[in-house]
């Protein structure tokens, strides 16, 4: 995690802090960098320094209006501004990070093949918290490669229940 | 030596003291010789003697008579033998007598004056060649000195060559020895390199073989699990054993 990537998720813990809604501001904040990273036409556009700010934002909040929180599509929109749409994952994920330890909180970063139900969220977020000995904040990525099962990572910690990585540990094997 | 000079004097002048006494005693003039047969002419059948003999034996030779051919022949031998020559061998005596006596004297002035100087002129021949033959003694002393010397030398230099030659022949063998074992090394070595690059390609083979196969039947099992994860029941069953595994405690932590 890059030094700039920090600060930025400073501010905008401090903003949303400021607003009293920080969950929801770090969690669309994590939704919207999931979603550009899964788009290149979307990153490329964002990242395009010849495409004039003005028109960048414009883009963010044609995009997010009605869709998140105004705090969320400001911040989203002041990142893409100055530049930074590149580190905007780093940034979420490091404003996730900042929210979940304000509330004594883990963040667990977990991708599947498809998306969970809440149930399937809460009771993830349960085990996990009973597998780390802490509280646990679940923040799902749907990733086709993992193609079925889950792949959990805590800090420097990864639960890998993949059929990826079964396939793998067998071609190893093999 | 004067000895035996004076023995072939003596026998010289005694055999010419004998040649004389006896030409002597037979030695006569041709003409006392011819006169004497003239005058003692006699002749058988012919009548006279002496110089009458001679005529009268003349006459009957010319008349044709035979017997006095024959006997004219026999006469003119006998003068034939007057007109002989002198003998070659035997002088006269008086000049035997003065010849003698000059070679005595002779001899004698040879004997006091010649023959010191000859006998000096020998010894100093002698000992000129005395002194060649000391100093060919003492040159050929000196030459087999050096002579030996040259052999001391040249044995000294073959065995300085025979133990050049020698360690020449030893180092030559340690170098052969080493070519050898280091050849003999390398040989080994690319054995074993070609045995070791045979073992891999056999490894590299059979794990290509072993990769091939797995390839096929992980994409056989990826193919039937592609096919069941679109199921979204499988999917939901996959993440709840998941659930229920790290609930558990069954999953493992990666660092």
């Amino acid at each position: 995690m890059s030094e700039r990537s920090v600060s930025y998720a400073d501010a905008v813990v401090s903003v949303a802090k400021a607003e009293g809604n920080l969950d929801l501001v770090a969690d669309e904040l994590f939704r919207v960098a999931r979603a550009i990273e899964g788009s290149d036409e979307l990153r490329m556009t964002l990242s395009d320094r010849q495409i004039p700010a003005a028109l960048r934002q414009q883009i963010v909040e044609d995009l997010l209006g009605g869709q998140a929180a105004d705090i969320t599509t400001a911040m989203v929109s002041m990142i893409v501004a100055a530049g930074r749409s590149s580190d905007i994952a780093g940034i979420a994920r490091e404003t996730v990070e900042l929210n979940a330890r304000e509330r004594g909180y883990s963040v667990a970063e977990v991708r599947t093949a498809v998306a969970l139900s809440d149930e399937q969220t809460q009771r993830l977020a349960t085990a996990l918290s009973a597998a780390t000995g802490h509280q646990v904040d679940v923040k799902v990525i749907v990733d086709p490669s993992v193609m079925g099962g889950v792949v959990a990572t805590i800090g420097d910690e990864v639960i890998d229940g993949s059929v990826r990585h079964r396939l793998s540990q067998l071609r190893d094997s093999l | 030596m004067s000895r035996r000079l004076w023995v072939v004097a003596g026998v010289l002048v005694g055999t010419i003291a004998f040649s004389a006494s006896a030409a002597g005693a037979v030695g006569e003039t041709v003409g006392s010789c011819i006169f004497e047969e003239l005058e003692e002419a006699q002749f058988d059948g012919i009548e006279g003697e002496g110089l009458s003999a001679v005529k009268n034996l003349k006459d009957r030779y010319k008349a044709g008579d035979e017997h006095a051919e024959e006997i004219k022949t026999d006469f003119e031998a006998d003068l034939e033998d007057c007109i002989e020559a002198p003998n070659p061998i035997l002088p006269e005596v008086t000049e035997i007598i003065w010849g003698g006596a000059a070679f005595v004297v002779l001899l004698a002035l040879m004997r006091w004056k010649l023959f010191p100087v000859v006998k000096n002129l020998m010894e100093q021949r002698t000992q000129r060649i005395q002194d060649s033959i000391d100093d060919a003694d003492r040159t050929r002393a000196e030459a087999m000195e050096v002579k030996a010397s040259y052999e001391a030398e040249l044995l000294d230099a073959k065995t300085e060559a025979a133990r050049i030659v020698d360690e020449a022949r030893q180092q030559a063998g340690v170098v052969r020895a080493d070519l050898q074992a280091r050849a003999e090394a390398d040989i080994a070595e690319m054995r074993e390199r070609a045995a070791a690059d045979v073992e891999a390609s056999k490894r590299q083979a059979i794990a290509d073989l072993q990769t091939e196969v797995s390839d096929i039947a992980l994409g056989a099992a990826e193919a039937v699990l592609a096919h069941n994860l679109e199921n979204p029941e499988v999917q939901r069953q996959l993440i709840d054993d998941y659930i229920n595994s790290v609930g558990a405690g069954q999953l493992g932590q990666q660092g």
